[in-house]
């Protein structure tokens, strides 16, 4: 997509001069794809929203030492945000427990219905129940593939992978998942 | 070879299949020969795409972060050295840091010039006269050059000789003979300036001592006069001080 790695390059430019709107810019379009990855290893929503703002906290931090050199802005993105989750794993040895405060929070934002946001809960927790039982690998390539909606090329890039090695890796992974959907009688 | 294979019809009709451009049974139709494998592979990856509807963030969230980004960015912007400078007091605050010491300095350099204009007019028994003499001799003692020296003497006894008519016209009897016997001492003063002056400067050393002579005769006139106005208790200290001053003109001849 070279219309949105121009886009990139320009807000890139702005931020490293200190611009925090035209970061915010690029975090309005790379946050939703961030999150998404994130959201679709870890149990709670409002986790992966503050390691959302984590990953996007330490890219600013990182920005000044960011040169592109073949690895666009989203792999970068993509590449704080495997560490922030290797982070939150060793912090989080065990799976935290859904709290009645969890709920709370998503009531008072008043956007969902306690009903559709109960669904979503559950819907989410049997999708995490079967991407968990796929390898690592072959989970990682789905979600940046299907979920954050990245070209091979980018998650060869975020994976560190030939372009090549990630389109066998996705073809296996396919196949794994489908398996694990029937087991779960999908 | 047939993973590539497959790869690429996936990656190419996906996106028709996820927009509703195509259905699988369609898809399928056009690749007999590997729908046993396309299909539970497209599946897999239609699955997916509803879970990514449900993974998705929920609606203003990306806005409100950002705004919350955005405030801890500016935060977490280092400031400068002037920044935090300028940062640190008001506009009034500066005005009133920069103006305050500079009063106060005016007001010392005020208070210290009075002080020391008050100690030059000062005569003996005057609280300041001690600080009169002291500048007189810091003044000296930047005085590096010998010709300039001479002429400081010289007009440290002229103010000394002053101070003693001062204390006469004022009746304060009683430091008349310290003041003659100040006299003296500057007198003596000049004359060894000026001993010292003839080895080097001998031409400078003819005005300087005509300069003193007729100071000194002038002052024995001033000094004769004063003893004819004067009550007779002002006499002895006045005869001092003419015959210092005598002494001083034999000297110079």
């Amino acid at each position: 997509m070279p219309g949105r790695l121009d886009q990139d390059r320009e807000l890139i430019k702005k931020a490293k001069r200190g611009d925090p709107h035209a970061f915010g810019d690029l975090y309005e379009s790379h946050a939703p794809a961030i999150f998404r990855y994130l959201y679709a290893h870890l149990d709670s929503q409002m986790d992966a929203e503050d390691l959302t703002g984590e990953v996007f906290l330490k890219a600013w931090q990182s920005l000044p030492n960011y040169i592109e050199r073949g690895v666009p802005f989203l792999a970068f993105l993509f590449r704080i945000a495997r560490n922030a989750l290797v982070d939150h794993y060793r912090q989080n040895n065990r799976q935290e427990p859904k709290t009645p405060d969890d709920m709370d929070g998503y009531k008072e934002e008043g956007i969902l219905e306690p009903v559709e946001v109960v669904g979503n809960q559950l819907e989410h927790q049997q999708i995490l129940r079967i991407l968990n039982k796929l390898r690592p690998d072959y989970k990682s390539v789905l979600t940046l593939r299907f979920i954050s909606e990245l070209s091979p090329e980018e998650t060869a890039q975020v994976m560190k992978r030939s372009v090549g090695a990630i389109r066998v890796l996705q073809h296996r992974a396919l196949a794994a998942l489908r398996e694990e959907m029937n087991k779960s009688g999908r | 070879m047939t993973e590539r294979m497959l790869d690429r019809i996936i990656n190419a009709y996906f996106p028709a299949i996820s927009k509703g451009g195509e259905t699988l049974e369609s898809i399928l139709a056009k690749y007999p020969q590997y729908a046993g494998e396309l299909r539970p592979r497209f599946e897999a990856a239609l699955w997916l795409q509803q879970a990514k509807l449900v993974i998705n963030p929920r609606s203003g969230y990306i806005i409100s972060s950002r705004k919350y980004l955005e405030a801890q960015i500016e935060s977490l912007r280092p400031i400068s050295f002037w920044q935090r400078l300028f940062s640190r007091y008001s506009p009034q605050r500066w005005v009133f840091n920069i103006t305050a010491p500079i009063i106060v300095f005016l007001l010392l350099a005020l208070v210290l010039n009075s002080a020391v204009l008050t100690a030059r007019l000062s005569i003996p028994g005057d609280p300041l006269y001690s600080t009169k003499l002291v500048i007189e001799d810091f003044q000296l003692a930047l005085t590096f050059n010998q010709m300039d020296k001479t002429d400081l003497y010289i007009q440290r006894y002229r103010e000394r000789a002053l101070e003693f008519i001062e204390l006469v016209m004022e009746g304060d009897y009683e430091y008349l003979p310290s003041a003659a016997t100040r006299m003296e001492t500057e007198i003596i003063a000049s004359l060894y300036s000026l001993q010292d002056l003839s080895v080097n400067h001998q031409s400078f050393e003819q005005s300087l001592v005509v300069n003193l002579k007729e100071t000194l005769t002038n002052e024995i006139t001033l000094l004769n006069l004063l003893k004819r106005t004067s009550p007779a208790s002002a006499w002895p200290g006045i005869v001092l001080a003419i015959q210092v001053t005598q002494s001083g003109l034999m000297v110079l001849r």
